[in-house]
C-alpha cells in the first residue's frame, strides 16, 4: 500500500491577531518572526496515513510545494513516520490559487511508484481555498471522498467515514482514491520520538523542479492562475461588550435572561 | 453575464434556505452586472424548480437522473456542468454546504474556471465579479477576481439574502435530458444523523455553545437542556472537541462548521481567532467567562463574567419563568 | 570498698565460646547481605559523588551524625529517632568496650571511665533509647500518624526486637547487681531500679538469680546477633544506607538537572532500573519508610495517584524482583520499563515538581530527577505523555511558547510604555528584563511586566527587553521531559544573550529564574541573575523607589505565597517578604510556608495538564490563603499568580461568599502601586488598580 500524503507550511495559524500583519504589496501575511508550521488538517492526514501503514504495512510519502524551507516540514513528516519526502520548488512555480497547486502535485504523484491512495488536509489553515484534494481527484482522474475522520481498507478497495451533510456515512471507494481528511478524536497527530526526529534530519528529500515535471509557464506561470488577489485587509473589531450586572452568579445568570427577552433575541 | 444558482435539496416545492438566499443574491447581482438568472435544479429540487423562479430566477434548467438520488457530487457535478454549459459565460453561485464544497471544485476544474469558495460576499464592482472570503483563520478577509470569463462561488450560508417570493411570477423552465453514470463511492451506511431530531447546527437560530471551560462532558447536557428550551442547536470550540467532551460534527470555528444564528451563547469558550472565525456574522452573541480579560468578550455584545455553574441554572430558571408567564 | 571500680566480665556465663562461635553465622548473614546491596547499586551507571570530600563529610556529621534535617521537620520523630539511634550506638561502644577488654585485654573497663561512661552513661543511654523506641510505637500504633502507612508489620518486629534487646539488657544488668551486691551498682540507676524490681517480684534466690540471670544473658545475646545479622535484610539497613546516601548527596544548585547527551546516549531517559545511576539505587535502599515527602507532597494531598514514598518503594520491590533481596538469588529477570511496571504513567505525570519531598527527606533522596529521568524516556522515546502536556511541548517547537491559542504577542504589554526599549534598538542596557512567556502572553500577567517596568524606570535603572527575539526558556519542556526541545531553546537563548553581552538578568518568573541561573551555564550562559523581589529589596533599602504610605491601606493583612522555583529551589524566603514588610501592611504567614511552602500546582509543565475537579493543587493552597485572614495573598511568580487567582475564585464559589474575595497580586503590582504618584506620574495606570 502506497499513501501519498500531500501537506503544505503555512503562516502558524495561531499567531496572535495583535501579531498578524499584513504585506499590502505582496498582498499576503508578513510573517515577520511567527513560525512556519503544517497545516492542522494536513497533519491529521499524515497521522491517519502512517496509522494506516502501522496496521497494513506499506509507505507513506510526504509532497510538498514550497520552497527551501518547506524541508523543515517534510522532516518532521519523516519524524513522524512518512518515508519518503518529495519538495517541489516552488522558485519557478506561481500557486497562487489550489488549480496550479493541485496540477503540480498531480504530476509529481504520477512520477511516483503506483499510489493507493492520496490524502491531503481538508483545507490548508492559510487561505483556506479546501480545494486540491476535489482538483487532484480531477487531475488524477481517481473518485474523491472529502471530509474523512477515518478510513481503512476494505478488500481491494477502502471503507471510509466522512463528514456529510445530514451526519457521518461510510462510504466504500475503489483504490486509487483521493480523500481529505478533517481532524477527530483518533487522528491528533503524533508527537515524534526524539530519536525519530534526529533520523529524519539524515534522511535525503526528492526535489524536483516543474521541468522535470513536465511542466511549463503555461501550466505553472503567473498567467496559469485562475484568480487574483484584489485586496488583502485585517477586518475592523469593534468592541461593544455591554456587560450584565449582578452580585453573583445566579443573579448574572437571571439578569441575561431578561435581557436576551427584552432585546427580543428570544 | 449570466448567473446560475445551483440547487439541490429542498423541501418539497419550496426551494432550499441555501437556494433561496443565491437566488436573492443573484437576482441584487444581476441587476447590477446585466443578465439572467439561471437556476439550476438538481435531482430532488426539480420539484422546486417553479419555486426557484418565484424565489428569483429567471430560467430555470432541470436535470433529474436517479444518479442523483443519493448525495454524488461525481453525479452531481456532470449535471451541473451540462447546465453550465447551456448558460455561457457565468458567474456560478453554490451553495456552501458539503456536497458543495466537494462539487464546486470538480465542476469549476471542468469549466476552467476560477473557484472561490467560503465567499461571505459576492459584489460586482469596476466590471467585475469580487468575491470576498475570510482567509488565515479569520484574522483577515480576502477579495478575489477571477481571470476566467466563467468563475464559480461557493456562497457560505446566511451571506446573502433571499427575496420575498412572488408567485406566479414568469420565468422559463426546461428539463435538460442527460444521461449521467454514478460515481464511484458507494454509501454503505449512515453512520449517525447528525441533528437527532434537534436543529442543524448551521440552520439553527440560537447555538449554544461549549469549551475548555466547561471542564468535561457533563456540563454539555446543560447547555443541550438550554438548546432545547429555545430551539437551537449545541456547538462546540476546537479545546472541547480536542478534549474528547463532544464530538466533531459540533465543532464550531475556521476549522469546524461555520455558523451565523440569531443568537449564539458562548460559554466557557475565551475566543481564539480560530473559533471565531466561526460565528463572529452572529447577529447577538452572548459570552459566559469567568475569565473577564477573555477576548471572546471584545467580539461578544452581551458579556457575562461569572462561573457557568452559577449563571446557567439562574439562566434557564429565569427564562422557564418568563417563557410560562 | 577500696577497690579500682570495675566488673566481672562473663560473670555467670560458661561457654563463651559459644559466642564466638555463633559470632560467625551472624558475620556472615551481615556480609552477605551488605554485599547484596552493593551488588544492586552497581547495576547502575556512573555518577562522580565523592568529590569536594569536606563538603561531604561536612553533611554527614551535620545530617547523619547530628541528624538535623531530621528533627526539624517533625520534633517528636526527630526525638524519638535521636534517642533510639544514640542510644543503639552508644551501648554498641559500650559493648565494643567488654570487646576490647575481654579480647585485646586492654583493661579500660576500670576507675571512673568504668563508672561514668561503661555504667552510667550506658544507663542512660539505654533509658532513652527506650523511651524512644516508646514514642517510635506510640506513633505507630496509637497516634497511627498519617504518614506512616507502609510496613507497619516490619516494623512492629523490628521496635519490638530492639525493644527486648533493651529490656533484657536492664534485666540482665539488674540481676548481676543484686546478685553480686555490686558496691557501684547506684552508678547503673536503671540497671539497679530493675534488679531492685525483679527482688521485689520475689526473684530473690541467689540460685534464682543465677538461673534467671543466665538464660536472659543468653537470651539477650541471641537477640542482638539476630537482629544484626538482619539488619542488611530490613529497613534497618538505612543505618549504613542513609548516611552513605547523605555522604554522596547532590552538591549541584538544586535547581538544576542533569543534563544529557541526546545525540550520543542510547536510551534517553530512564526506561529500567540500569539507566538509573548508581546513587539512583542506592536511594531506593536508603529509604526508612518515614513518609515525610508523603506528608508534604501538594498531588498526595489531593488525591492524586503520586505518593513519592511509594515511589521509591515500588521501584525498591522491582529491584529486589530483578536483582535480588538476598545475596544467593540466582534467577536475574530480565529488567523490565518501569513505567507500566512499578509505576503507572499518570503517577508520573502528578508530580509538579515543586522538591518538597526532596527537601523534607532527611537522607537526601532525588525523588524530583528520578521523575524527571521517567519522563524522559516517556517523552523522547515513546513520545507518550498527556494530550494537553503535548500541546505545550508543541507550542514551545512551532512558536517559542507553550501557550496555545495566545491572542497577545511578545511586544504587546509594553506597546503604550515609551520607556520600555528593545536591546535591538539601545544596542545594550544594565539590566535586561527577562519576561517570560506567562507575563508576556497572559493579559492578567501581562500587568505584573507593566508594574516591574514601572518600578525599575520610576528608580532610574537602565534595562531593556529582548522583544520577540525572546523565547522560551525551555523549563516547561525540560521538566516534562524533552530534553532535545530544552537544549534547542537553550542554547538559542544563550546565543541571543551572549550576543548582545547581556551581564546583567532580572526576572519576575522563578522558573525563567532558575532555569537561567541554574541550568544554562551548563549550554555556556553565565548571567548575574536576579529575581524581582531581590532587586526590589535592594532599591528599596537604597531609597531609590519612593513609597508613599497608606496606599495600600485597603490591605490590612496581605499573606506571601512562596513559589517552589524561588524558595525551596533557590532559598530565597526573605527578600519578597521584606518588601512585604516595606510597604506598610501586616504580613501573615500560611502555615505552610518557606521550605514547607505549598505548591500552587503549575510547576513541571502541570499548568499545562487538565486537573480533575476536585483534585486541584490551586484550590487547596487557596482553602488555605482564604483561611489566612489576609486580604491579599502576594505571589512573586506569574504561575503562582495565576493559579491563585483561579483557586481563590472556585473557593469563592464553593463559599458562596458575598464578600470580596482575596485578591492576588504580584509583589510588583504591590510596589508599583505603593509608589508616590509623583513617581511614576506619566505612566498613568502601570500599577495593577486593586479595587478594579
Amino acid at each position: 500500500m502506497h499513501i501519498a500524503v500531500c501537506i503544505k507550511q503555512i503562516l502558524d495559524p495561531e499567531i496572535s491577531p495583535r501579531a498578524f500583519k499584513i504585506d499590502p504589496v505582496r498582498k499576503a501575511a508578513d510573517p515577520g518572526t511567527a513560525s512556519l508550521v503544517i497545516g492542522p488538517f494536513d497533519l491529521n492526514a499524515l497521522e491517519v496515513a502512517i496509522q494506516l501503514k502501522e496496521r497494513h504495512g506499506g509507505q507513506v510519502t510526504a509532497l510538498t510545494l514550497g520552497s527551501d524551507k518547506a524541508k523543515e516540514a517534510l522532516r518532521r513528516a519523516l519524524a513522524m513516520g512518512a518515508d519518503q519526502a518529495v519538495l517541489i520548488d516552488e522558485t519557478q512555480v506561481s500557486a497562487k490559487e489550489p488549480s496550479v497547486t493541485a496540477r503540480v502535485l498531480a504530476a509529481a504523484i504520477r512520477k511516483l511508484d503506483p499510489v493507493d491512495l492520496v490524502l491531503t488536509g481538508r483545507q490548508s489553515g492559510e487561505w483556506d481555498f479546501g480545494q486540491v484534494g476535489a482538483l487532484l481527484a480531477e487531475e488524477l482522474g481517481m473518485p474523491f471522498v472529502p471530509f474523512v475522520p477515518r478510513l481503512d481498507v476494505a478488500g481491494n478497495g477502502l471503507r471510509l467515514e466522512r463528514e456529510a451533510d445530514g451526519g457521518v456515512v461510510v462510504v466504500e471507494a475503489p483504490r486509487p482514491c483521493v480523500a481529505s481528511v478533517t481532524n477527530a478524536n483518533d487522528n491528533v497527530p503524533r508527537l515524534p520520538k526524539v530519536k525519530d526526529i534526529m533520523m529524519a534530519n539524515r534522511k535525503p528529500i526528492t526535489v524536483y523542479g516543474p521541468g522535470e515535471l513536465g511542466l511549463g509557464a503555461a501550466e505553472v506561470g503567473d498567467e496559469a492562475n485562475r484568480l487574483e488577489v484584489l485586496d488583502l485587509f485585517i477586518p475592523e473589531v469593534k468592541s461593544e461588550c455591554e456587560f450584565i450586572e449582578g452580585e453573583d452568579g445566579a443573579e448574572k445568570g437571571a439578569n441575561l435572561a431578561r435581557k436576551l427577552v427584552e432585546r427580543k433575541v428570544i | 453575464m449570466n448567473i446560475v444558482v445551483i440547487g439541490w435539496g429542498g423541501d418539497g416545492h419550496a426551494p432550499s434556505a441555501a437556494v433561496r438566499e443565491l437566488l436573492g443574491g443573484a437576482r441584487r447581482l444581476a441587476q447590477q452586472s446585466g443578465g439572467q438568472v439561471i437556476g439550476a435544479a438538481l435531482g430532488g429540487a426539480a420539484k422546486a424548480a417553479t419555486g426557484m423562479i418565484e424565489y428569483g430566477a429567471d430560467r430555470v434548467l432541470i436535470v433529474d437522473h436517479p444518479a442523483l438520488a443519493e448525495l454524488d457530487a461525481e453525479a452531481y457535478a456532470a449535471a451541473a456542468h451540462v447546465v453550465c454549459d447551456q448558460a455561457g459565460d457565468a458567474l456560478v453561485l453554490v451553495p456552501g454546504d458539503r456536497l458543495g464544497w466537494e462539487v464546486a471544485p470538480r465542476l469549476a476544474h471542468r469549466l476552467a474556471a476560477g473557484l472561490v469558495t467560503d465567499c461571505l460576499a459576492v459584489d460586482w464592482e469596476g466590471g467585475r465579479f469580487v468575491m470576498t472570503k475570510p482567509v488565515y483563520g479569520g484574522k483577515a478577509m480576502a477579495k478575489l477576481a477571477a481571470r476566467t470569463a466563467t468563475q464559480v462561488a461557493l456562497v457560505r450560508a446566511r451571506a446573502m439574502e433571499p427575496l420575498e417570493p412572488q408567485t406566479g411570477r414568469a420565468g422559463d423552465v426546461e428539463a435538460l435530458n442527460v444521461n449521467l453514470s454514478p460515481g464511484r463511492v458507494k454509501l454503505l451506511e449512515r453512520k449517525q444523523e447528525e441533528t437527532q431530531g434537534q436543529v442543524r447546527l448551521e440552520d439553527a437560530p440560537v447555538v449554544v455553545s461549549g469549551g475548555r471551560g466547561l471542564g468535561g462532558p457533563e456540563p454539555f447536557r446543560m447547555l443541550e437542556e438550554i438548546a432545547q428550551l429555545v430551539g437551537g442547536a449545541v456547538g462546540a470550540s476546537l479545546a472541547a472537541v480536542d478534549a474528547g467532551w463532544i464530538s466533531p460534527q459540533h465543532q464550531v470555528g475556521q476549522t469546524g462548521k461555520s455558523v451565523a444564528p440569531d443568537l449564539y451563547i458562548a460559554v466557557g469558550i475565551s475566543g481564539a481567532s480560530q473559533h471565531v472565525a466561526g460565528m463572529s456574522n452572529s447577529k447577538t452573541i452572548v459570552a459566559i467567562n469567568k475569565d473577564p480579560e477573555a477576548p471572546i468578550f471584545r467580539v461578544a455584545h452581551i458579556g457575562v463574567v461569572g462561573d457557568y455553574k452559577e449563571v446557567l441554572p439562574a439562566f434557564v430558571a429565569e427564562l422557564r419563568k418568563i417563557k410560562g408567564a | 570498698m577500696h577497690e579500682t571500680p570495675t566488673r566481672e566480665i562473663f560473670w555467670n556465663i560458661r561457654h563463651i565460646w559459644l559466642t564466638y562461635a555463633l559470632l560467625v553465622p551472624m558475620v556472615v548473614a551481615f556480609a552477605l547481605g551488605v554485599w547484596n546491596h552493593v551488588r544492586r547499586w552497581r547495576a547502575g551507571k556512573p555518577i562522580e559523588r565523592t568529590d569536594n570530600w569536606q563538603e561531604r563529610l561536612r553533611g554527614f556529621f551535620v545530617d547523619a551524625v547530628g541528624q538535623d534535617q531530621l528533627r526539624s521537620g517533625d520534633q517528636q520523630a526527630g526525638l524519638f529517632h535521636i534517642l533510639l539511634s544514640w542510644g543503639f550506638v552508644i551501648l554498641f561502644i559500650g559493648t565494643t568496650v567488654v570487646f576490647i577488654q575481654a579480647d585485646l585485654r586492654i583493661p579500660i573497663m576500670h576507675g571512673w571511665f568504668y563508672l561514668i561512661f561503661q555504667s552510667l552513661i550506658l544507663d542512660v543511654f539505654g533509658l532513652g533509647a527506650i523511651v524512644g523506641l516508646a514514642v517510635a510505637l506510640y506513633r505507630r500504633y496509637v497516634a497511627k500518624v498519617p504518614r506512616l502507612t507502609h510496613g507497619l508489620w516490619q516494623d512492629g518486629f523490628l521496635l519490638a526486637s530492639m525493644l527486648i534487646i533493651l529490656i533484657t539488657g536492664f534485666l540482665v544488668e539488674g540481676l548481676r547487681i543484686v546478685a553480686t551486691s555490686d558496691p557501684w551498682g547506684s552508678w547503673s540507676p536503671v540497671g539497679l531500679a530493675t534488679g531492685r524490681a525483679l527482688a521485689a517480684l520475689g526473684i530473690r534466690e541467689y540460685g534464682t538469680q543465677l538461673a534467671v540471670h543466665r538464660f536472659l544473658w543468653w537470651f539477650h545475646m541471641l537477640v542482638s546477633y539476630v537482629f544484626v545479622g538482619y539488619i542488611p535484610f530490613s529497613k534497618m539497613m538505612h543505618l549504613f544506607t542513609s548516611p552513605a546516601s547523605i555522604f554522596t548527596r547532590n552538591l549541584q544548585p538544586k535547581g538544576r538537572l542533569e543534563p544529557l547527551d541526546v545525540e550520543n546516549t542510547e536510551v534517553l531517559g530512564v526506561k529500567t532500573l540500569r539507566d538509573f545511576d548508581w546513587k539512583d539505587l542506592l536511594d531506593l535502599d536508603a529509604c526508612t519508610e518515614c513518609g515525610r515527602c508523603q506528608a508534604v507532597c501538594p498531588a498526595y494531598a489531593v488525591g492524586k495517584p503520586l505518593n513519592p514514598k511509594m515511589l521509591i518503594l515500588d521501584m525498591r520491590r522491582q529491584l529486589t524482583e530483578e536483582i535480588g533481596g538476598v545475596p544467593w538469588a540466582k534467577r536475574e529477570l530480565e529488567p523490565r520499563p518501569i513505567i507500566g511496571t512499578s509505576i503507572e504513567p499518570e503517577t508520573l505525570w502528578s508530580c509538579t515538581t515543586c522538591h518538597a519531598c526532596v527537601t523534607a527527606c532527611p537522607v537526601e533522596i532525588e525523588h524530583v530527577a528520578k521523575i524527571v529521568d521517567l519522563r524522559r524516556f516517556q517523552v523522547m522515546e515513546e513520545a507518550e505523555l498527556p494530550e494537553t502536556a503535548q500541546a505545550a511541548v508543541q507550542g514551545i517547537e512551532d512558536r517559542g511558547h507553550p501557550f496555545r491559542g495566545a491572542q497577545a504577542s511578545r511586544r504587546d504589554w509594553y506597546a503604550d510604555l515609551p520607556y520600555v526599549r528593545e536591546l535591538a534598538q539601545v544596542g545594550q542596557a544594565e539590566y535586561l528584563f527577562w519576561v517570560g512567556c506567562a507575563v508576556a502572553f497572559n493579559e492578567r500577567a501581562q500587568k505584573i511586566a507593566r508594574a516591574m517596568a514601572k518600578i525599575m524606570h520610576t528608580a532610574h535603572l537602565d534595562f531593556a527587553v529582548l522583544g520577540d527575539e525572546e523565547t522560551c526558556t525551555g523549563d516547561p519542556a525540560r521538566r516534562i521531559g524533552n530534553e532535545y526541545l530544552y537544549e534547542m531553546m537553550a542554547r538559542q537563548n544563550i546565543e541571543t544573550l551572549n550576543n548582545y553581552g547581556v551581564k546583567k538578568i532580572v526576572t519576575t518568573c522563578p522558573h525563567c529564574f532558575n532555569t537561567i541561573k541554574n541550568e544554562y551555564p551548563d549550554f555556556g550562559g553565565n548571567y548575574k541573575v536576579i529575581h524581582h523581589s531581590q532587586l526590589i529589596r535592594d532599591l528599596l533599602a537604597e531609597g531609590r523607589l519612593p513609597l508613599e504610605p497608606g496606599k495600600l491601606q485597603e490591605l490590612e493583612k496581605v499573606t506571601y505565597h512562596d513559589p517552589c522555583y524561588l524558595g525551596r529551589y533557590n532559598d530565597e524566603y526573605d527578600a519578597p517578604r521584606a518588601v512585604v514588610d516595606a510597604l506598610g501592611v501586616e504580613r501573615v504567614e500560611m502555615a505552610r510556608s518557606r521550605q514547607k511552602g505549598f505548591c500552587c500546582g503549575a510547576g513541571g509543565g502541570r499548568y499545562w495538564m487538565d486537573d480533575e475537579p476536585g483534585k486541584r493543587i490551586n484550590v487547596e493552597r487557596a482553602r488555605e490563603v482564604a483561611t489566612s485572614g489576609a486580604q491579599a495573598v502576594c505571589t512573586a511568580c506569574p504561575f503562582c499568580m495565576l493559579m491563585m487567582e483561579d483557586g481563590l475564585r472556585t473557593v469563592a464559589t464553593e463559599q458562596g461568599t458575598t464578600e470580596r474575595p482575596v485578591a492576588t497580586r504580584d509583589l510588583a503590582e504591590l510596589v508599583a502601586e505603593a509608589l508616590a504618584e509623583a513617581a511614576g506620574a506619566r505612566e498613568g495606570e502601570a500599577g495593577a488598580a486593586l479595587g478594579a
